[in-house]
């Protein structure tokens, strides 16, 4: 696959090109600071008020389709939005940034990174480990894990706790430290 | 790409009890996964999870072609959506 093969990077640069701050999280940035596997869709967050609309779904082309829609997403109490392919299951979802302390906090500390020419604003990694803890399912355990592997000393140790002090996943984020092997 | 890049996470690392006699293989494929993606550039590591998923469809749907040989392409798309729907399904409700 090549960078102008990848939807992904084709939304992140509609939503660029349409000037809306944004921030790519979900398993795109655990595959970026961890290790990488198949994922089946690619999240962003975006700032901005309602959904996105017509204008952007043009600047996507034809094979992008826009849910008109916005949907309530219980976990973290805020707004997504669907974007699917007509060639692909594949499918990136909008999610609006909420009022939720930790989803303000990690959106000022984003990343620049430099991909492919581009610039692309990225979770940082001490932010893919607190939001992945709140979810804790099966994958996010591991991508955890995988991240603290990968990154090691590199971590924010301070400000991870602090999160995770305060979201009560403290017990899990040892729980998971004590498995990962020095490497 | 080989087989093994196609696992949805790298082989996990266990402790204490549960430690089989396969511990210490588990432990090295692990190790060699994070020195793996250490070596891996970003642009790599940005492309990997859509390029992994592109080619695992393109497996299942030749598995549903084969196993349905008068399907056409539809079909074959509307049934690895039903799949991917059920794995949905089951992450959810996965204890």
């Amino acid at each position: 696959m090549t960078a102008e093969d990848s939807l992904t990077l084709q939304v992140v640069d509609a939503v660029a090109a349409a000037g809306v701050p944004y921030l790519l999280v979900g398993s795109f940035a655990s595959n970026f600071h961890g290790i990488p596997r198949s994922t089946k869709d690619a999240d962003i967050v975006i700032q901005w008020q309602g959904g996105v609309g017509v204008e952007f779904a043009a600047r996507l082309g034809a094979d992008f389709v826009l849910d008109p829609q916005l949907s309530f997403e219980t976990v973290t109490g805020t707004f997504r939005q669907f974007i699917r392919h007509r060639k692909t299951p594949f499918k990136v979802e909008l999610f609006l940034l909420s009022q939720d302390p930790h989803d303000q906090k990690r959106f000022s500390r984003r990343r620049e990174e430099s991909l492919f020419g581009r610039k692309v604003w990225l979770l940082t990694a001490e932010d893919v480990i607190i939001s992945k803890l709140r979810w804790a399912r099966s994958k996010d355990r591991d991508d955890v894990r995988n991240v603290l592997a990968v990154q090691r000393a590199r971590l924010d140790w301070p400000y991870l706790e602090t999160w995770c002090r305060q979201h009560g996943t403290l017990a899990l984020l040892e729980e998971i430290r004590r498995t990962v092997p020095d490497i | 790409m080989s087989e093994s890049a196609l696992k949805e996470t790298a082989a996990p690392y266990r402790t204490g009890e549960s430690r089989s006699e396969f511990a210490p293989l588990i432990d090295e494929l692990y190790r060699e996964e994070v020195l793996g993606a250490r070596r891996m550039t970003p642009e790599e590591k940005f492309l990997a999870g859509e390029d992994l998923f592109e080619y695992a469809c393109s497996i299942t749907m030749a598995g549903i072609q084969s196993q349905n040989p008068d399907w056409n392409a539809d079909a074959c798309r509307r049934e690895l959506d039903r799949r991917l729907e059920l794995g949905e399904r089951l992450q959810r409700t996965a204890p």
